[in-house]
């Protein structure tokens, strides 16, 4: 069995996207259950597409677990939304054949949610969002999830392998890069790849950026500096005038 | 003039409170397009497709409460919601309608079907828009970036349909008479023969909690990723000691590590609150989290990053390191 995660470095801090790590040990402990151990029976690939620096990301996933990394090193276009991305990744992913795509819910810079889905439909997939369980082998070519949705409530649906479904925070606990592992990764192999390689003419997107801004105020947001001392005689004068004590 | 298109959301056989923004929302659009199409406004309409098992009394309902047209979509018996059935369903009617824009609501459905919606349609995709404006002819849409701390503002290149997903809680209906009147049309959906299906609802399973505790305090301390380690909650709870009758509430992070129950989660896969008071302690007021507690009537934040969003949203911010703010507050109590 051939399990993709992708993971995406984050614009802000440079590191793996949160709910990425949610991803990728998804599939880890996958491999865990199914394979055996030392074998590649069940092989997890990941892949990012970024700048050169992305591939940071990838040497955690290694520190993590995973067998092969691939890296699309992608044109600086400033404005990268999901609909480009998912094209990038889905000529890459189009070639192998996977029988599973793990994405995180949503990154942390770009907050879209949709490079999953777009993905799963460039490839002709079912796709399934928000996943907080995955349960494989009960029935052969079925993956069996349970999706989030509002207050409390769950779907569940049977799923037809191959799929993709987008990893949501809470369903496991992602481990930490093993120091043996680590070691391991500097020599396990890259296979890098460049966007303007992959299309005779990349994907460019559609909508521009006009502008970045601060999100509306909707309180008044009062600033509380000073000393702890004197922060806590402001709160607790705060507490009297409003009635709250 | 194309009309814009509007998925209602549907669970369980009912129209969910969502689908009132939604329409709330084309209206915006409709004024802000009224300038491009010379004042013509009434050329432009706004059209809802409710697919459901039986559509009928539902597109009645949104027909008389908005007065905008209305697909009744009958669904197959014993189907439900896949974002694969959905994808199949609407797409060829999308065509048919060939509108300028289609809203969805950006919730758990929303989100599911609408990016492979649009990439089937060839359509943009606008993911978690909070905010329409125009500048001249050109309409802006504003999503949250960067962990909420930033909106982009984004224009579009040609006039090639798009997709939607609004935030909830953003657009609000207009109570007002309904003077247009709209009309339904009814449509089958045949049973799906064109490809094997290969997604199959099994049932909906409800999380059992206890939010009632929450739901009823009037002080609520909220404890977030920020207070650093699962040992430093007790100060948290020591901290809400010193308020009668309060509740400790945590953002999602800490429940999914398993730190503090389900029951204390507030936010939008958790309980919406409405204290007195909320006392937001290392959260940093992601949207999702915002969702759950922004009716409550004062909101203070004690975080070490004023940039932080929740300071946008609190009406006292306390800058400092959360745990020596509390033990402060402790020793002086
Ligand atoms: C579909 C979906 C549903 C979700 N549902 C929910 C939900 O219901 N509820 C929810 O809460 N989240 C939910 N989330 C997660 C949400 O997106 C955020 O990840 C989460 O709310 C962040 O929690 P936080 O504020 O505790 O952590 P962070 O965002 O990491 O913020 C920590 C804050 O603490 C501050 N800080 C750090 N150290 C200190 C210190 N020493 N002293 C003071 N301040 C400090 C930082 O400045 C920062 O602002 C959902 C996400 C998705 C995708
Ligand atoms: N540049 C990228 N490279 C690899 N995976 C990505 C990239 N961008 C997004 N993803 C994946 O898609 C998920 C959702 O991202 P987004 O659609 O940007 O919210 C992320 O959690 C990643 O799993």
């Amino acid at each position: 069995m051939k399990i993709l995660v992708c993971i995406k470095q984050g614009l802000d801090d440079g590191k793996m996207s949160r709910f990425d790590e949610f991803a990728l040990e998804e599939a880890l402990a996958l491999k865990d259950k199914l394979g055996k151990p030392g074998s590649l029976d069940v092989v997890v690939d990941v892949i990012t597409a970024g700048p050169v620096h992305a591939v940071a990301v990838l040497k955690r996933a290694f520190g993590m677990g995973a067998d092969r990394g691939i890296h699309i090193i992608t044109r600086d276009i400033g404005y990268m939304p999901a609909f480009v991305t998912a094209s990038n990744l889905a000529v890459v992913a189009g070639r192998q054949d996977y029988d599973l795509i793990l994405t995180g819910i949503m990154s942390q810079d770009m907050m879209e949610g949709q490079t999953g889905p777009m993905l799963a439909e460039f490839l002709g997939m079912p796709c399934a969002t928000a996943v907080v369980k995955s349960k494989m082998g009960t029935v052969p070519g079925i993956v069996r999830v349970e999706r989030e949705m509002e207050n409390g409530y769950k779907d569940c649906l049977d799923v037809h392998l191959p799929a993709v479904l987008t990893i949501q925070a809470g369903i496991n606990i992602p481990r930490y890069p093993s120091l043996s592992k680590m070691l391991v990764a500097a020599k396990k192999s890259i296979t890098t790849l460049v966007e303007e390689d992959l299309f005779s003419n990349p994907v460019s997107p559609k909508e521009f950026l006009v502008a970045i801004e601060y999100p509306d105020q909707t309180r008044a947001g009062q600033r509380l500096d000073g000393s702890l001392d004197d922060q806590v005689r402001q709160f607790q004068s705060f507490l009297q005038e409003k009635g709250l004590v | 003039m194309k009309p814009i298109l509007i998925i209602a959301e549907v669970m369980d056989g009912s129209i969910r409170p969502v689908t009132w923004e939604l329409i709330a929302a084309a209206r915006v659009i409709k004024e802000l397009m009224k300038n491009n199409v010379g004042g013509k406004k009434d050329s432009l309409k706004i059209q809802v497709i409710v697919p459901a098992q039986n559509p009928l009394p539902l597109a009645k309902k949104i027909l008389s409460r908005t007065g905008v047209d209305v697909l009744a979509l009958q669904i197959p018996e014993d189907t439900a919601y896949t974002s694969e059935a959905y994808k199949n369903w609407l797409s060829p009617l999308v065509r048919v309608c060939d509108p300028s824009h289609i809203l969805v609501a950006h919730t758990s459905q929303g989100r599911d079907f609408a990016p492979g919606l649009a990439v089937r349609l060839e359509a943009i995709s606008l993911a978690g828009v909070n905010k329409i404006c125009s500048d001249g002819d050109l309409l802006l849409y504003y999503r949250p970036v960067l962990n909420n701390t930033r909106n982009m503002v984004l224009g579009l290149e040609s006039d090639l349909l798009v997709v939607l997903t609004l935030m909830p809680g953003i657009f609000f209906p207009r109570v007002s008479k309904v003077k247009s009147c709209g009309s339904i049309t009814f449509k089958k959906i045949c049973r799906w023969s064109g490809q094997p299906v290969r997604m199959v609802h099994q049932k909906i399973l409800k999380q059992e909690n206890n939010h009632q505790i929450l739901k009823t305090a009037p002080i609520i301390v909220a404890a977030g990723r920020g207070i650093g380690e699962r040992s430093n909650l007790e100060y948290v709870f020591r901290f809400a000691k010193c308020f009668l009758a309060s509740a400790v509430a945590a953002s999602r992070p800490l429940v999914d590590m398993g730190w503090i129950g389900y029951d204390h989660q507030v936010g939008i896969t958790g309980a919406s609150v409405a204290p007195r008071l909320y006392i937001a302690c290392g959260i940093s007021g992601s949207s999702q989290h915002l969702a759950g507690m922004k009716e409550s009537d004062w909101v203070v934040s004690i975080n070490k990053n004023f940039q932080a969003p929740i300071c946008s949203n609190a009406d006292l911010c306390i800058v400092a390191d959360v745990l020596p703010f509390i033990l402060a507050f402790l020793e002086r109590e």
